[in-house]
C-alpha cells in the first residue's frame, strides 16, 4: 500500500503521445475511442488508451477535470485506475492498465451466452463489491455498475473500470454504444438504462449509494442469464416503452420457458439478488454490508476464474472486431432513435416499480395502471382533444394524485400504460407535441402488444364517447378559461393594491394602452362623424345659397 | 504499542494533540528506525480519520457542533494546521485525501460566528506559498490544490494570491502535461479571478496590462486546444461580470483583442467558436467603438457576416440568436470612421 500510494503511477508513465505505439482499436463509442497500445519507454508494456474526443464530447469541461482529478486519487485492487492522462490536440488521452480478458459482458457473450457458473459469478461479484465499497467509502458514486464495466486481467484479476472518465472499454455488443457516451454524460440520469434503478430513471429522487447496489443486482442477474432483464432492446428513447413490450410478448420469456430456464441457482444467490433489487433503496444493504452475506462465503479466488473462465478466450482485440462486424446493421438505425434522444422526455416515462421474482430469477417491472375516469366522460373527450386537436397539455401531476382521483379501468398488474391526466388551458406548442408522441407511444404497445383486447376496446369506446361529448367540452372549457381570465385579473388587481403597483405587467400595459387607443378612436370618429355632419349642413346650406 | 490499543474515547482537543505530537514527531525526520516510522504514521493516519468523522460525522452519527467549533479551535491555536500541511508529503494517500476534507471542513467552521481560518491564514499567509508549490510536484498537486482553493475562499488569502508573483506561475501551470494537474490548476485559476467579485475587479483594472498582455500570447494564442479553450471561457466569464464593467470597456476598445478574437471565432472547434462569440459580441455592441475597430469590422464585414451566419448552437438557443442577430445588424450598419 505505502509503495503505491508514495510512488505515484501518474509520475511514471510518459506524458506525451510519441511514446505510445498503438496497436489496434479494442473499443468504440460516440466521443471515445479505446486502444491497445505499447508503451515504449515503460519495457514496452502493454496499456490500454482511452481517447477522448473533448470537442465533441457532451460533458461539460469542468466535469471532466473533476473526474480526472477523482480518479487519480483512487486506489484500490479492484478499482481500475489510470496510469496518466494528458490532451493530445483536442482529444484527451488516459492511459490505463491493459486488462487483456476484457469485461465481463464480452466474455459472457462471447464464450457463456447463457451465464456463467454460479461459482464465477461468487468471485466477481465479490471483487467488484470490495472495489464498490472502496468508491462509496469515499464518498463516491459509480453510477454505471454492470459486466460491460467490469474487467479482468490474465491473472483473474477483477476490476471495477469507467469510473468518471477513466474507461468504457472491452465491451462487445448492444449495450456499448450507449455506455461510452453515457459514461462522459454525467448529467440527470446517469448510468445504462437496464441497469438503472427505478429512483434514478424517476430522477426527480435523487441518485444515492443504494442505486449502485441496485445496478450491482441487476448486473449479477446479468452474469447469471448472460444478459440482464430486458437487455435485448435497442436502447433508444423510446426504451421504457420497448422495456414493457419486452415484458409482454418478447423473445425472453420464450427462451427462459427452453433452456436456460433449467438453470438452478443457490437461495443464498437468489436471496443476495433479492436484497439488492429492493424496491425501497433503503431496504437495500449497503456494498460493506452485503459482502458479509452467505453468498460470498467460501468464495473461490483469482485462479478459479483463470481455469474457468479465461481458458481458452479469444482476445480482447478479436471480440471488438467480431462485435463491430455484428453491430453494424444495427448502428444506423439506432443512430435515428438516438438523435431525438432527450433527457427530459425521459424522466417523463414512469415505472412505478419492479417487482423482482425471486423464484423464476427475473426482475419484472410495474408501471403505474391506465387510469380511465368513469365518472366523468368529459375529461375522457378532453383526453383525445388533446392529442388531435392539440390544445391542452397534460398535467404533470403524480400518479398518485391521479390513481386518488380516478379508479383504474384494468386491474392487470403488467398494465402498460402511462398514466396522463388531462389539464384545460392555454396551449404550448412544445408540450403538445410530447403529448402526442405519447400517445402514438402509447397506442404503438396497444397495436403491437395483444397485450389484451380490452385495453383497445376500451380505447374505441372512449373515442365514441368522445365525439358526442366536444361540444360540451368546449364549451366548459371556454367557460373556464373566462373565469381563469376573470381571476387573473382579480389577482392583478389584488397585486397592485398590496403595494405591488410598479410590477405592472407588459401585457397589462399594453391592453391599457388598446384600451385608452380605442377611447381615443371613438372619440376621433365621433368628431369626424360630427364635422360630417357639419359639412353637410354646410354643403346643404350652400346649395340652398347657390339656389 | 500499547499506546495504540488503548480505546479511551479521546475528547476531539485530545485529539488534536495526539495527532500534533505525531506530526512533530515524524516532522522530526532524522534517526528513527523505518519500522517505527512506519508504526507512527498509521497511527496518525488513524487519528485524521478520527478528526475527519468528527467533522463530518459518520453513517451513525451527525457531526456535533460543539465538538466541531472545540477541534477547530485547537487546531488553529497552536499551528497544528501548519504542521499538517508541511507533513502532507509524508502522509500515505488515503491520510492525504482525510486530510484535504479537514482543511476544507475546517475553512467553513464558525466558532463564536468568527471564522477562525481566516483570522488565521491572514496571519499565515506564507502557507500559500507552500501549497502553490505543490502545483509543481506531481504527488502532492492535487491534495494542495485542493486545500488551496478552500483556502482561497477567504477574501483576504486570494487577494494576497493575487496580488503576489505566485499568480504568474498559474499561466504554465494550467499548461502543465499531465491533464489532472493542469485541470486542478485551471479550477484554481478560475476561482481566483471569479469568485470575490470586488477583490477581482481591483486587481484587473491594477494589473490590467501585464495582465492580458501575457493572457492574450500565453493563452488565448496557445498552441494547445485546451489552453484555448479554458482561456477563451474564463475571459468570457471575466468580461461578462458586470462588476469588471471597467475592464470589459477597456478590453474591447482594443484592436489587438479585437484581432485575436477574430482569430479564436475562425477556429475549427465549435466550443471555441461558441465562447468565442460571446466576446466579441462586446466589440461589436460597443457604443463607443474606437475608429481602428470600427475599420476594422468594416474591412472583414462580409466575412464576419457570412461566418455568423453559419454560427449556430446544437441546441436551440433564443438568447444567443438574438444576440447574434443584433451583432449582425449593427456590423452590417457599420461604416468606415476617419482616424482622429
Amino acid at each position: 500500500m505505502a509503495e503505491e500510494c508514495n510512488g505515484q503511477a501518474t509520475a511514471h508513465y510518459p506524458l506525451d503521445p510519441n511514446s505510445y505505439r498503438i496497436l489496434s482499436e479494442i473499443g468504440a463509442g460516440v466521443s471515445a475511442i479505446v486502444y491497445k497500445a505499447i508503451c515504449v519507454p515503460m519495457k514496452s508494456s502493454i496499456v490500454a488508451i482511452k481517447s477522448i474526443d473533448l470537442d465533441h464530447s457532451r460533458v461539460d469541461f469542468d466535469t471532466t477535470r473533476q473526474e480526472a482529478k477523482t480518479m487519480s486519487l483512487l486506489s484500490h485492487p479492484n478499482v481500475l485506475q489510470a496510469h496518466c492522462s494528458f490532451t493530445v490536440d483536442h482529444r484527451l488521452w488516459v492511459v490505463m492498465p491493459f486488462m487483456s480478458a476484457g469485461s465481463l459482458q464480452s466474455i459472457v457473450s462471447s464464450s457463456f451466452p447463457s451465464g456463467l457458473p454460479e461459482p464465477c459469478i461468487a468471485v466477481v461479484l465479490k471483487e467488484t463489491l470490495h472495489g464498490l465499497s472502496y468508491l462509496h467509502d469515499q464518498g463516491h458514486l459509480h453510477r454505471d455498475i454492470k459486466a460491460g464495466n467490469i474487467l479482468i486481467d490474465s491473472n483473474g484479476a477483477v476490476k471495477l473500470g469507467d469510473f468518471g472518465v477513466s474507461a468504457s472499454i472491452y465491451e462487445s455488443g448492444a449495450s456499448r454504444s450507449l455506455s461510452s457516451s453515457s459514461s462522459l454524460l454525467l448529467t440527470d440520469i446517469t448510468g445504462t438504462p437496464y441497469w438503472m434503478a427505478p429512483e434514478v430513471i424517476h430522477s426527480h429522487n435523487g441518485y444515492s449509494f443504494k442505486a449502485d447496489i441496485w445496478s450491482f443486482g441487476i448486473t449479477a442477474l446479468e452474469l447469471a442469464h448472460g444478459r440482464p432483464p430486458l437487455s435485448h432492446l435497442p436502447p433508444s428513447k423510446s426504451l421504457l416503452m420497448k422495456i414493457t413490450k419486452r415484458f409482454r410478448f418478447s423473445d425472453y420469456e420464450n427462451r427462459s420457458n427452453g433452456g436456460s430456464k433449467d438453470k438452478k441457482f443457490s437461495k443464498a444467490f437468489k436471496d443476495m439478488v433479492a436484497q439488492c433489487l429492493h424496491q425501497d433503496p433503503s431496504k437495500r444493504p449497503t456494498a460493506q454490508k452485503l459482502l458479509k452475506h452467505s453468498f460470498f462465503k467460501n468464495c473461490r479466488n483469482a485462479e478459479f476464474l483463470m481455469k474457468n473462465i479465461l481458458n481458452g478466450l479469444p482476445t480482447v482485440e478479436d471480440r471488438f472486431k467480431q462485435s463491430k462486424l455484428a453491430r453494424l446493421p444495427s448502428l444506423s438505425s439506432k443512430r435515428e432513435d438516438d438523435l431525438g434522444d432527450d433527457d427530459s422526455e425521459m424522466k417523463q416515462r414512469r415505472i412505478s416499480g419492479w417487482n423482482f421474482n425471486e423464484d423464476g430469477f427475473e426482475l419484472d417491472p410495474v408501471f403505474p395502471s391506465y387510469h380511465i375516469c368513469r365518472d366523468n366522460a368529459n375529461h375522457q373527450g378532453a383526453k383525445l382533444l388533446k392529442f388531435e386537436g392539440q390544445l391542452c397539455i397534460p398535467d404533470r401531476r403524480t400518479d398518485s394524485d391521479v390513481s386518488s382521483i380516478n379508479s383504474p379501468v384494468q386491474g392487470n398488474n403488467n398494465g402498460v400504460h402511462e398514466s396522463r391526466q388531462v389539464a384545460s388551458g392555454v396551449s404550448s406548442p412544445g408540450q403538445v407535441e410530447e403529448a402526442t408522441q405519447e400517445t402514438l407511444a402509447a397506442r404503438d404497445v396497444n397495436g403491437g402488444g395483444g397485450g389484451g383486447p380490452t385495453v383497445a376496446s376500451s380505447e374505441r369506446v372512449v373515442v365514441g364517447d368522445s365525439g358526442v361529448k366536444i361540444k360540451n367540452l368546449l364549451a366548459g372549457l371556454v367557460e373556464l378559461r373566462n373565469s381563469l381570465d376573470e381571476q387573473r385579473r382579480e389577482v392583478r388587481e389584488l397585486i397592485v393594491r398590496l403595494g405591488g403597483g410598479g410590477e405592472v405587467s407588459r401585457e397589462e400595459q399594453l391592453l391599457q394602452t388598446v384600451e385608452r387607443l380605442k377611447k381615443e378612436l371613438d372619440e376621433e370618429r365621433m368628431k369626424k362623424f360630427e364635422l360630417l355632419k357639419q359639412l353637410d349642413l354646410m354643403k346643404i346650406s350652400a346649395s340652398n345659397f347657390s339656389e | 504499542m500499547k499506546g495504540l490499543f488503548k480505546s479511551k474515547p479521546r475528547t476531539p482537543i485530545e485529539l488534536v494533540r495526539q495527532t500534533r505530537d505525531l506530526l512533530i514527531y515524524i516532522d522530526r525526520d532524522a534517526n528513527i528506525r523505518e519500522s517505527k516510522r512506519e508504526e507512527k504514521v498509521a497511527e496518525l493516519g488513524k487519528c485524521i480519520r478520527e478528526l475527519k468523522s468528527i467533522l463530518y460525522g459518520s453513517s451513525e452519527a451527525e457531526p456535533v457542533p460543539e465538538a466541531c467549533a472545540q477541534l477547530t479551535q485547537e487546531f488553529f491555536r497552536e499551528d497544528t494546521f501548519r504542521l499538517l500541511v508541511i507533513c502532507l508529503p509524508k502522509l500515505n494517500l488515503e491520510a492525504r485525501k482525510d486530510a484535504t476534507q479537514i482543511v476544507a471542513n475546517l475553512q467553513r467552521q464558525q466558532v463564536h460566528s468568527r471564522l477562525i481560518a481566516s483570522e488565521y491564514l491572514e496571519n499565515n499567509k506564507d502557507l500559500m506559498d507552500i501549497l502553490i508549490s505543490g502545483y509543481e510536484n506531481a504527488d502532492m498537486a492535487l491534495h494542495y490544490g485542493s486545500m488551496l482553493r478552500e483556502c482561497i475562499r477567504h477574501q483576504v488569502v486570494a487577494r494576497y494570491v493575487l496580488e503576489s508573483e505566485h499568480l504568474k506561475k498559474f499561466f504554465d501551470f494550467i499548461q502543465l502535461p499531465n491533464f489532472d494537474i493542469a485541470a486542478d490548476a485551471a479550477a484554481t485559476f478560475k476561482e481566483l479571478l471569479t469568485r470575490h467579485k470586488s477583490t477581482v475587479a481591483e486587481f484587473l483594472s491594477k494589473n490590467y496590462d501585464w495582465f492580458f498582455t501575457k493572457y492574450n500570447s500565453k493563452l488565448l494564442e496557445s498552441n494547445n486546444y485546451i489552453t484555448r479553450r479554458q482561456a477563451v471561457k474564463l475571459l468570457g466569464d471575466m468580461l461578462l461580470d458586470r462588476s469588471n464593467s471597467v475592464v470589459m470597456t477597456r478590453y474591447v476598445s482594443s484592436r489587438d483583442n479585437l484581432r485575436i478574437l477574430m482569430n479564436l471565432l475562425r477556429e475549427s472547434s465549435k466550443s471555441i467558436q461558441m465562447e468565442a462569440f460571446h466576446i466579441f459580441k462586446l466589440f461589436a455592441a460597443n457604443q463607443h467603438k474606437p475608429p481602428d475597430i470600427v475599420n476594422i469590422l468594416v474591412a472583414n464585414k462580409s466575412k464576419l457576416l457570412r461566418l455568423l451566419a453559419d454560427l449556430k448552437t446544437d441546441k436551440e438557443d433564443e438568447q444567443f440568436e438574438a444576440d447574434k442577430a443584433q451583432v449582425m445588424q449593427e456590423i452590417d450598419a457599420l461604416e468606415p470612421k476617419d482616424q482622429p
